[in-house]
């Protein structure tokens, strides 16, 4: 195992997410390619710990930081989101466009 | 005793406390005002003891004692007692009036509303009258001088449901206030060269001669506390309070305006008898106040027809006396008028107290003929008038020969004119008595009304008559008040001297004139006919008008005050309307104008510029927010695409 | 122990709590801001009894109860905090004024938050003034006080509160501006730049005479709009006219006081040849504060606007007593701010409880209340004759003392000054005869005498001017060491006046 797999597992996770993130009408769906872009990102994060810096670690505490605050972040979202359902009574996407200019 | 002297101030002070906040009901009902009596029977008993130890030599005099009060920089204030035989004196005429007084109260005020609280007003002012005799820094004189101005004030002012009384009270208080100023004054100047106010240190500083201060010190001090004197004392021209201070509850009148915080300025004179001697020009002026004083006053006596302010007149009068006799040289024959006088006018407005609460008018030409009604008031009021008269071997006999002695070594015309003053003073006095008590009644059902007061009333009046004839007698004989009233040893030996040096002949004198006196008023009102004293009233029209209107001084201070309200009014007008208007408020305007400008400016050159950059922007951004639907996806594809040309940028560069 | 911090921040924190209690909950809010005054006072009494006055000494400024911490160190500035004989007793008058004036506004009804959250943090401004001792923090404190009292005179004052208001801001504004210029000159003047009081007292000697007289002027601007000296003074009445009664009672009571309390602190010690300089023209302002704010008073019919041109008169005997640079004078003037604070606290109190009842205060309106309200009546004319000097009252022995110690050095001004107690006395009693005295107004017939919670809040004010009147050592023992010690600071200067 080289660091180019690892990469390319990272690669694929994040473009997975990012279709998933992109096409999906439920934001709960969205939020879950969200978080699979945010896991890619980890991968690489510790790939790159692991074969470049082996003594070090701050890869792997930036990548533990990064869940936590995506754990942080997806309960601000579902909060979100169950705010958006009581007042909208939806939860796709495409109904919501509060934020038109 | 004498080392307990500050409990004769304290003890009353504390009572009127008591009095005023210790009980709700207010009426003749509550008890507490003889808790006041009580305590000035007490006060007057330690007085009396205080007076027999410093006449028999047991007690040594001057007793001194002070405890500090209060720092200021290096300096410390005291407050203590300083008793000699003047304060001794005082003390005693002091705390008599006061105990008879209160005693004569309980009659006469016992359907008041206002019952107790008058009691406990008595008893402050007898407190701080008190701590005024004791003290011995001149600070706290004034402090208690003060205090004894705002008792006179409410007591003034106890019936002040009417309107004269509350203007009276007022009256009284600002115009003695006017005097303070200049006592003020000079205290200030005094502490300014002398860095203390303790009457045991003062003398030394003007003992020492020029050198020490300017020669002009010792004068100005001396004008500036006869100002304040004049003002408590009621002498020229600040006497106008006194005559309507007589709005007050008779007793009042007797204890505050007749006998006891009307001497006060006497007493201030006498007590800083050192500057005056150190000043012969102040000691001048002190003289002449004196003596102008009371023979204005005794002319205005003539003319008034209340009982009350017939009586007002002659204390103005008498405390003239006292002053020409101070201001003379004669600190001993002042001080002698001023007991006695006590004693006399007390009584004599005691008395007028019983008559008016028989008859229930002021007006004397409403009475006539109440002899008959009320003999004890009568009997006693005739011995006032002789002893105020100056009949022989009464008290004020004695006090008033005193006096005209020490003007006659001083200069004779003065004497000349104050012998007409005592003729005068013979004339008014017998004539209220004749007119109130002698003659047919002027208004019947008010004689017939009219009945001989309370018990509680009466014997006051017995012992005043008492003391009025025989305080003189007993005081002169062995030159008792002489040994202890005298100012430092030179003086008794100069006044021993001086009564050697008198012409014989001029003790009848003053027997003349009191006969001169009786003769005319007697031959006027005496008879029960007053055609002859109309008739002569018609005739010297002028005259009586020029008197009445108290020879135009209240019409001056009137006009002083009118003068000082369109000064205020003036002011207040500046204030408002030039300073605050145009100063203040035309600054604000003025930095309105110019933002108004600038506002113009802003307007159509710098706002023009931003609004076309504005508008510019604002137009971009229109276009671009087409971009904008608002769908989160496309945002975010956006992003991703963005991304993906940065870093096909950024990896194929 | 920070006690001092402890005084000043102790209403913040009720402050705070205020803004958690529901806004209807009127009566909770209103108990812990009087808790948090009544805290505050008790703070200050604590400080109060460590405070040794023996302990002043003739070098500059002997303070106690110090606290200095870092703040922005950059610019050399401290959060610095201490006392001495003569600040401390004005932080002990802040929080008993303060803790009057709060239980008497127990009886505001509209916006009670809103008010005592104002009012609190007011307080927190005034005590820091008294006890900062770093320029920057003095600064800042001033100008926290302004706020809160625009607001407080914005929306709970009279008929022209806006007027007023938006007056007394930017007056007070204009002259703070100036301090705030003087005191950077001063900061870049003194070497190494510092805004450490001080500091700049010791280091005056540096400072050339023309500069101190420019830095005293700009300086003077700030602090005279505060006393009010003339002709600086025409916010005053208008503000404590249209003032709320509680905030009147601070006004008057203590934020004049920072004005004169600067002019001893900052002026005096730090630009004494500049204060030199200025004393012939001090008098004369003293002078006509005196005689002409007691002229105007006795021109007023409204009784408030009277007590308000009193509080102009009686701040030029504070600056008459000041102008003496002698003990005697520093310690009248120190004295006349606390018992000016005491006496005209209770008169605006006083003032408030006949306006509540009656809706007016104009004098000429009542009439013969005497016997209808006899505690009102007896506590009212007590404090005017305290206010006009009586003696045994506290008022006397203050302005005795200011008139003590300027009579030496200013004779003329001094003399001409004492007609000012007469028109003080003419003023008071006649207001005394139109109320209280002469036929009872039949329009008054039903006026019911003071209440419970006006009487909590005026009778400490009352049992104190009784009290310091009599005894007027339990203060002037506080001050006397620091203010004999102030005195002899500058012994080259001054020779003139001494």
């Amino acid at each position: 195992m080289t660091l180019a797999h690892y990469l390319a597992l990272s690669a694929a996770l994040f473009l997975i997410g990012l279709f998933g993130a992109l096409t999906r009408r439920n934001i709960i769906g969205i939020l879950m390619g969200i978080e699979l872009m945010f896991n890619a990102a980890n991968i690489n994060l510790a790939a790159f710990n692991r074969f470049l810096h082996p003594e070090g670690i701050v890869g792997s505490a930036v990548a533990l930081f990064v869940i936590a605050v995506a754990a942080a972040e997806i309960v601000v979202g579902l909060a979100l989101v169950l705010a958006i359902y009581r007042s909208q009574n939806t939860v796709y996407a495409e109904d919501i466009s509060l934020l038109k200019g | 005793m004498i080392k307990h002297v500050h409990w004769i101030a304290l003890l009353p002070l504390i009572a009127s406390v008591v009095i005023l906040l210790g009980s709700r009901d207010n009426t003749e009902k509550s008890r507490l005002p003889l808790l006041g009596v009580a305590v000035m029977g007490w006060c007057l008993l330690h007085s009396l003891l205080i007076l027999a130890g410093v006449l028999s030599g047991r007690a040594e005099v001057p007793f001194y004692r002070t405890l500090p009060w209060f720092e200021f920089g290096g300096f410390e204030m005291t407050l203590g007692v300083l008793i000699d035989g003047t304060a001794a004196f005082m003390l005693v005429v002091v705390t008599l009036v006061s105990f008879l007084v209160q005693v004569y109260s309980l009659g006469y005020m016992h359907a008041d509303p206002r019952f107790k609280r008058y009691f406990a007003y008595l008893s402050f002012f007898s407190a701080s009258m008190l701590g005024l005799v004791i003290s011995s820094n001149l600070m706290a004189l004034f402090a208690c001088w003060e205090l004894v101005g705002v008792s006179s004030y409410l007591l003034i002012g106890f019936w002040f449901e009417g309107d004269a009384p509350a203007y009276a009270g007022k009256k009284a208080f600002i115009t003695t206030k006017l005097g303070d100023l200049g006592f003020f004054v000079g205290l200030l100047l005094l502490f300014a060269y002398a860095q203390t106010f303790d009457l045991k240190m003062l003398p030394l500083h003007f003992q020492m001669g020029p050198g020490h201060m300017p020669a002009w010190v010792p004068t100005a001090v001396g004008v500036l506390l006869l100002c304040g004197a004049a003002g408590k004392s009621a002498q020229v021209p600040l006497f106008v309070w006194l005559p309507d201070a007589m709005e007050g509850p008779t007793p009042v009148s007797a204890l505050i305006h007749a006998a006891t915080m009307v001497a006060a300025g006497v007493y201030l004179v006498a007590r800083t008898y050192f500057i005056y001697q150190a000043a012969p020009m102040a000691l001048e002026a002190v003289a002449w106040v004196g003596l102008i004083t009371a023979a204005l006053a005794a002319t205005m006596a003539v003319a008034a027809y209340d009982i009350k302010r017939v009586l007002a007149f002659s204390t103005v009068s008498q405390l003239g006396f006292m002053m020409l006799g101070l201001g003379v040289g004669g600190y001993t024959s002042g001080l002698f008028h001023l007991t006695t006088h006590g004693c006399f006018k007390a009584l004599l407005f005691l008395c007028a107290g019983s008559v008016i609460h028989a008859v229930h008018t002021n007006d004397m030409r409403q009475m006539g003929g109440l002899s008959k009604k009320m003999p004890e008031t009568f009997i006693t009021m005739l011995i006032g008038a002789f002893a105020i008269a100056g009949f022989p071997f009464l008290s004020g006999w004695f006090s008033k020969e005193a006096i005209l002695h020490d003007v006659y070594r001083f200069s004779p015309a003065m004497w000349c004119a104050a012998l007409a003053t005592a003729a005068l003073t013979a004339f008014y006095m017998f004539r209220l008595v004749f007119l109130t008590f002698l003659g047919i009644s002027r208004d019947h059902p008010r004689w017939e009304h009219a009945g001989e007061s309370p018990p509680v009333m009466t014997v006051p009046l017995w012992i005043l008559a008492a003391l009025s004839i025989f305080a003189g007698l007993a005081l002169e004989h062995n030159g008792i008040f002489a040994g202890a009233v005298c100012f430092g040893p030179a003086a008794a030996a100069e006044g021993a001297e001086a009564v050697a040096h008198a012409p014989n002949w001029l003790a009848w004198g003053a027997v003349g004139a009191f006969a001169l006196g009786l003769a005319a008023a007697w031959r006027l009102y005496g008879t029960g006919d007053l055609s002859l004293a109309s008739s002569l009233k018609r005739s010297l029209a002028g005259v009586f008008d020029i008197l009445e209107d108290r020879y135009g001084f209240d019409r001056f201070f009137l006009a002083l005050v009118r003068a000082s309200d369109s000064l205020a009014a003036a002011l207040y007008w500046f204030d408002s309307n030039i300073i605050d208007a145009i100063f203040v408020d035309g600054w604000a305007l003025a930095t309105r104008a110019l933002a108004e400008v600038q506002r113009f400016f802003d307007d159509f050159f710098v706002d023009g510029a931003v609004d076309g950059v504005g508008a510019l922007t604002r137009d971009g951004g229109l276009g671009l927010s087409r971009l904008m639907a608002g769908k989160v996806q496309e945002y975010l594809l956006f992003v991703a695409l963005a991304v993906s040309l940065f870093a096909t940028f950024i990896m194929t560069r | 122990m920070p006690i001092l911090s402890l005084t000043t921040f102790l209403p913040l924190l009720g402050g705070i709590l205020i803004l958690f209690i529901p806004k209807e909950r009127k009566d909770a809010i209103r108990w812990v801001g009087v808790g948090s005054t009544v805290a505050a006072f008790l703070a200050s009494v604590y400080a109060l009894t460590l405070f040794d006055p023996g302990l002043a000494s003739p070098a500059p400024l002997t303070l106690q109860m110090v606290e200095k911490l870092s703040w922005i160190p950059s610019f050399g500035i401290h959060y610095f905090m201490g006392v001495d004989g003569l600040s401390l007793p004005i932080v002990l008058l802040t929080t008993l004024l303060s803790m009057a004036a709060a239980i008497y506004s127990m009886n505001i009804e509209e916006r009670v938050k809103e008010y005592y959250f104002w009012f609190l943090l007011l307080e927190v401004g005034m005590t820091g003034v008294f006890c900062a001792l770093d320029m920057f923090l003095f600064y800042v404190f001033w100008e926290i006080t302004l706020v809160p009292m625009y607001f407080l005179i914005g929306i709970w004052g009279g008929p022209k509160k806006e007027y007023a208001a938006i007056k007394f801001f930017l007056f007070t504004l204009f002259g703070s501006v100036f301090m705030l210029l003087g005191m950077l000159a001063l900061y870049f003047a003194s070497n190494p730049h510092t805004f450490d009081m001080v500091e700049l007292a010791r280091s005056h000697a540096v400072f050339g005479r023309e500069f101190q007289i420019i830095v005293f002027l700009a300086f003077y601007l700030g602090f005279a709009v505060k006393v009010p000296a003339f002709p600086f003074h025409t916010w005053l009445p208008l503000a404590h006219v249209e003032a709320p009664t509680g905030v009147s009672v601070l006004l008057a009571g203590v934020l004049l006081k920072m004005g004169v309390y600067g002019l001893l602190r900052v002026c005096y010690v730090i630009l004494p040849a500049g204060f030199e300089w200025f004393l012939p023209f001090l008098v004369i302002i003293a002078f006509i504060n005196i005689v002409y704010g007691a002229l105007c008073a006795m021109a007023q019919t409204d009784m408030k606007k009277m007590v308000a041109y009193s509080s102009i008169n009686h701040m030029g005997y504070a600056l008459l007593g000041m102008a003496a640079i002698s003990p005697t004078g520093f310690n009248g003037a120190a004295m006349q701010m606390i018992t000016h604070g005491l006496i005209t606290g209770a008169l605006f109190i006083l003032v408030g409880v006949i306006y509540d009842r009656a809706h007016t205060r104009d004098i000429s309106a009542f009439g013969g209340l005497g016997a209808k309200v006899p505690v009102y009546a007896g506590i009212m004319s007590l404090t005017c004759f305290a206010s006009l000097g009586l003696p045994g009252l506290a008022g006397f022995v203050s302005e005795f003392l200011c008139f003590l110690g300027a009579f030496p050095a200013w004779k003329l001004y001094t003399a001409l000054s004492v007609s000012g107690i007469l028109i003080t006395a003419a003023f008071f009693l006649r207001m005394l005869q139109k109320v209280f005295m002469g036929p009872l107004n039949e329009k008054w017939a039903g006026l019911g005498d003071m209440n419970a919670r006006e009487l909590v809040s005026v009778l400490p004010l009352t049992v104190l001017t009784i009290f310091l009147g009599l005894w007027p050592r339990l203060i002037l023992d506080i001050m006397n060491p620091t203010l004999t010690a102030m005195t002899k600071l500058f012994p080259s200067l001054f020779q003139s006046v001494r």
